[in-house]
């Protein structure tokens, strides 16, 4: 495969032909998945199964992946683990995607004073690093990741909402915006109904890349011990309980779920730079 | 073509029409102004101009896409707010007042809306039965395979067919066409002014028509008005005004319209002419 993973400049390459790497990262996608959904299935063990005779067992026929030094076998924590790490940045992205598109469509539809008010908000709330207003917000509400899910939800919304306001801005330039205006129709209506829906694609595409974002963010929480909270088999929760084990020269406890971390960032990235470059070129 | 059309009271009657915008250096530019003319019930005006004459400017202000610095636009004798009203029942009857074809066909239509959709939506929001979009699809020559396909899916010419049955859709009394087919082909552009003439015809809707081609609008109004810069140089009878223009950007506009013999040399003197 020679083809470097983004590159769509053949003239070969069909309209709806993805490049090789996409293809790999398209598939990575599909595998993590089905592993989530289907780990009670393929984990040999629970996840939560401590067995101290155990502890720090390497690779094997009994333990594909080694275990930990409880003695939870690593395969089947990544494999459930794979469960949180992927349906909660998807719930903070859900919050993200609300705020954010509502408050951007609203930024551009009524300009003026409204949009003044909404990009200083989002400006502030730039200038403020993201993961620190939420460490913030779990200082006062607590750990967890109900906590971590909620304040960096809030702490993508400026992202999503300046993203929004501006292709609203343009869409909502375009003649058949104002011929519904003209037909009598209500803004509120016009936004919910015909406006928003043509930007889906591109706020859905921009999503997609801010996922591997959001999941590296939830991972540092949890890694920071202020996420999720143990015995969850949470990737970044599991990369800080293996970081002691390196220590003792096992290495397989921080590297299995950091690599598990770097595979899904990676091609939600590859995915999402790609379907953003489609979307743009179609514009 | 002009049927001496008897003295009806205007259906739309504008008065002292005036729009300018600042501009960056702090200045303003005035982009219509003292723009007056009114419409029969069933009657046609063209609106001619070059590009950056004001022309589309006042075709926004007649919908209230622009809101206008000063004068006054009537409807039937009634006033047009200068701001769309805020409830809904208003809203909808100062839309059936006045509708809009837009110039380009491309970017008119919703893209996510097949054609039926697109007018069924408006017959729905206009309490319509959407059963009254077969009768529009057929007034405007769409058949049964357009109706279910998307704009993307549809010629030129066939998008414009259906902006002029969305604004149909409405019922309006007044038709706006913003350079309606500046963006077609030739031959397509005669379809859709054969079209014109017999929707006007059948529904007696009455059609401002803006556009800088004169040939067009020789075809299609009774009365026209020569917007240069932002003012009307020249006002009356289509034929008469095409005929002996007195204004000297009239001539001009004349003059540049390509035509059998025609030398370009003559239309850069007119346009020195008019300097």
């Amino acid at each position: 495969m020679s083809a470097p993973t983004l590159d769509r400049v053949g003239p070969k390459t069909g309209k709806d032909r993805r490049p090789a790497g996409v293809m790999i990262a398209d598939g990575t996608l599909v595998v993590v998945v089905l592993a989530a959904l289907l780990a009670p299935l393929l984990a040999p063990y629970a996840p939560d199964a401590i067995d101290l005779s155990a502890s720090l067992v390497g690779t094997g026929p009994e333990h594909l992946l080694g275990t930990d030094s409880s003695g939870q076998d690593l395969l089947s924590r990544v494999l459930y683990g794979a469960r949180t790490s992927l349906v909660a940045p998807i719930l903070l992205l859900a919050i993200a995607a609300v705020l954010g598109v509502t408050l951007g469509t609203l930024a551009a539809w009524r300009g003026g004073w409204v949009d003044t008010v909404v990009s200083r908000l989002t400006d502030v709330m730039y200038a403020f690093p993201g993961l620190l207003f939420t460490v913030l917000i779990i200082a006062v509400f607590g750990a967890g990741m109900t906590t971590s899910v909620l304040a960096l939800g809030l702490a993508y919304t400026p992202t999503v909402a300046k993203y929004t306001r501006s292709v609203a801005l343009s869409e909502r330039r375009k003649p058949y915006i104002d011929a519904y205006g003209v037909q009598g129709m209500g803004g509120a209506r016009i936004c919910a109904r015909y406006l928003v829906p043509n930007l889906g694609r591109s706020i859905i595409g921009y999503l997609v890349v801010l996922f591997g974002e959001a999941l590296m963010s939830l991972a540092t929480l949890s890694y920071l011990g202020f996420g999720a909270q143990p015995p969850s088999s949470d990737w970044g929760l599991m990369v800080q309980e293996g970081q002691a084990a390196v220590v003792q020269g096992a290495l397989l406890p921080a590297l299995v779920p950091g690599f598990a971390i770097a595979l899904v960032v990676v091609s939600f990235n590859v995915v999402g730079v790609w379907a953003a470059d489609r979307l743009g070129s179609r514009r | 073509m002009t049927t001496a059309l008897p003295q009806a009271a205007p259906l739309l009657a504008v008065d002292g029409l005036r729009k300018t915008y600042g501009l960056p250096g702090g200045g303003r530019l005035t982009a219509a102004d003292g723009i007056t003319f009114t419409v029969p019930a069933g009657g046609s005006l063209g609106i001619v101009g070059e590009s950056g004459s004001g022309k589309t400017t006042v075709a926004r202000m007649l919908v209230g896409l622009v809101r206008p610095d000063a004068g006054s636009i009537s409807v039937s004798g009634r006033p047009r707010a200068p701001r769309t009203p805020r409830g809904r029942e208003a809203r909808l009857a100062r839309a059936r007042e006045i509708q809009m074809v837009f110039q380009d066909p491309y970017v008119s239509l919703d893209p996510r809306l097949t054609a039926r959709q697109c007018l069924t939506t408006a017959l729905r929001l206009h309490g319509r039965a959407t059963t009254v979009a077969d009768g529009l699809l057929d007034q405007v020559g769409l058949g049964a395979r357009e109706a279910e396909a998307r704009p993307h899916g549809l010629s030129g010419g066939q998008r414009q067919r259906l902006a002029i049955a969305r604004a149909l859709a409405v019922d309006p009394k007044v038709l706006v066409l913003d350079e309606a087919v500046a963006a077609l082909d030739v031959s397509i552009q005669a379809q859709i002014l054969q079209l014109l003439s017999e929707i006007r015809r059948d529904t007696g809707v009455a059609l401002v028509f803006v556009s800088h081609d004169l040939a067009v609008v020789h075809h299609i109004t009774d009365e026209v008005l020569v917007m240069r810069r932002g003012t009307v140089v020249e006002q009356g009878p289509t034929a008469e005004v095409l005929a002996g223009p007195q204004d000297p950007y009239t001539r001009l506009l004349l003059a540049s319209v390509p035509r059998a013999g025609w030398d370009p040399a003559d239309a850069v003197t007119a346009r020195a002419a008019t300097a």
